[in-house]
């Protein structure tokens, strides 16, 4: 780890997660370098880096989605990378795990053939045995949380880019999962719809206590809500700490970030 | 990645998908009401495709068969005939064929718009298995359609026949009803109902593991449904023709 960077919480004896030496390659392509990282409970760490470093593949490994080459990957404790999702008592585990998590995709992700209504109660339909009422009164509750009150019954082609982001939001945070993890919640998004998304993430940090592990771009939006801030370049973790300290530090990597300087050691891929 | 390679890592990822299919059957959670809207979708998709195109094979059986029956002083045979190809077939080979058309590629298409658009990994992260609750219902809804349509499309295919040998061409209708089930037994209606139940079974699985395989954005998902339909095509062709002849063989 450059410049001393590497954040151990000693405080914390139950972080959030915790990677340890991960490693990915496609092909030739290494697309994780030996990352590690602790993100403590209740933290908003947010992931900085250029496009097309690895961001998206650490965010994807978290939740077993890829299972890394190297390295280990504990979720409160239990070492995802242990499990075999071919085996029925792994896969269970995994399950397990995953309901810890909820996700804010890039797009949205979105069920097409469904309802607003039907998206956002669809984690609550199949992991809880709430009622029909209970659940429509959870969905309202959910939409008016995002901003959206009243639209249950559109459909998802009926809605705006941001409108979309902020219900697949609405279901990400449907079972108040005690990790949120969001992939570039402000692209694609105008600047005052980005901070509004940035205020409900802070909003529900604050009234949750809920974990969030953001993956972003954007600068402004790492300053605004990040209490822990990495910089991922070609698969290396160029950087990682509080985002005082990271914000102070005179790291090459990110001040050339930070500053939008083309001049640095991070190249235009 | 080489050849062998490459289909070594297919034939692994066949495998896995058969396994991870079997295991999903066998074990819950199950998601019936999700199936029974894939099932309804599927009849009303193929319902009219399917009597458009089986209607007037009988049709023409009994507008070629009549003269050649009637040369030989037998048409009251003709619907020996037309019953014994509907059953074995033209019904179970059609209706597979037009499942696969309707129901292969739709199935196929909607499950590589979920991948490509990323709705399938949001499913997993949401700890609901893909398999099952994507593909499962797709291929279950399949096999039970698949067999129901067959028995409209006997239903179509006969009357059709019938139309066309009695009203049109002039034969006798006692005759024609006397000699329509002479030649055909119970075993030609569950050849017919098992081919269906195979076939519809390849269509959902077929079309599930290309859905899922999907990658490439539009161009993909148009590539995964194009290649079902000609895949299940092919596949259902070849074995109706294999399993007609073992039948055969054996005296069935």
């Amino acid at each position: 780890m450059p410049e001393g960077f590497h954040y151990v919480p000693p405080t914390d004896p139950a972080p959030a997660v915790v990677f340890e030496n991960v490693s990915k390659s496609f092909g030739k392509q290494c697309v994780l370098d030996s990352v590690s990282l602790v993100v403590p409970k209740g933290a908003i760490m947010v992931m900085l880096g250029p496009s097309g470093t690895g961001k998206s593949v650490l965010l994807r490994c978290l939740v077993g989605l890829i299972k890394p080459d190297a390295g280990h990957i504990y979720v409160f404790g239990e070492d995802l990378t242990a499990l075999d999702e071919s085996r029925s008592a792994d896969r269970n585990k995994l399950f397990a795990l995953r309901r810890k998590f909820g996700m804010l995709f890039q797009d949205g992700a979105l069920f097409d053939d469904m309802s607003v209504g039907d998206n956002v109660a669809f984690p609550m339909v199949q992991h809880t045995r709430l009622g029909t009422a209970e659940i429509r009164r959870q969905v309202a509750e959910n939409l008016k949380r995002v901003g959206l009150p009243g639209v249950e019954n559109k459909m998802v082609s009926e809605l705006s880019g941001g409108m979309r982001k902020r219900v697949a939001f609405a279901r990400a945070i449907a079972l108040r999962p005690e990790i949120v993890l969001c992939d570039e919640p402000s692209s694609g998004l105008d600047p005052v719809m980005s901070a509004t998304l940035d205020e409900l993430i802070q909003e529900l940090h604050r009234e949750l206590g809920m974990t969030f592990i953001v993956i972003s771009h954007d600068t402004a939006e790492a300053r605004k809500i990040s209490t822990h801030i990495g910089l991922l370049y070609k698969g290396k973790l160029q950087a990682f700490d509080t985002a005082e300290r990271v914000l102070n530090s005179s790291h090459s990597h990110v001040k050339q970030f930070f500053e939008r300087n083309t001049q640095g050691p991070i190249k235009v891929l | 990645m080489t050849g062998p390679l490459r289909l070594l890592e297919s034939l692994g990822a066949v495998a896995i998908y058969l396994f991870a299919i079997v295991r999903s059957l066998f074990t819950g959670p199950r998601y019936v009401a999700e199936t029974l809207r894939v099932a309804d979708i599927l009849v009303r998709r193929c319902l009219l495709p399917v009597g458009l195109a089986v209607a007037p094979v009988g049709a023409v059986i009994s507008l070629q068969g009549v003269h050649i029956f009637r040369s030989f002083g037998a048409e009251e045979l003709l619907s020996s005939l037309l019953a014994t190809a509907v059953f074995r077939e033209y019904s179970p080979a059609l209706a597979s064929v037009m499942v696969a058309a309707q129901a292969g590629s739709s199935i196929a298409a909607r499950i590589g718009t979920m991948q490509v658009r990323g709705q399938i990994d949001a499913l997993a992260v949401m700890s609901v298995d893909p398999i099952r609750y994507v593909v499962v219902p797709g291929l279950i809804a399949c096999a039970i359609v698949t067999p129901l349509l067959n028995v409209l499309t006997t239903i179509l295919g006969l009357a059709s026949g019938w139309f066309f040998a009695v009203v049109l061409s002039g034969c006798d209708h006692g005759s024609f009803m006397a000699n329509l089930y002479s030649q055909v037994s119970m075993v030609d209606l569950w050849v017919g109902m098992g081919k269906c139940l195979v076939f519809g079974t390849a269509v959902g699985l077929i079309a599930g593991y290309l859905g899922l395989r999907t990658s490439g954005g539009a161009t993909g998902v148009g590539k995964a449904a194009n290649n079902t339909v000609t895949y299940t095509i092919v596949l259902i062709l070849v074995v109706d023709y294999l399993a007609s002849m073992l039948l055969l063989r054996w005296g069935l």
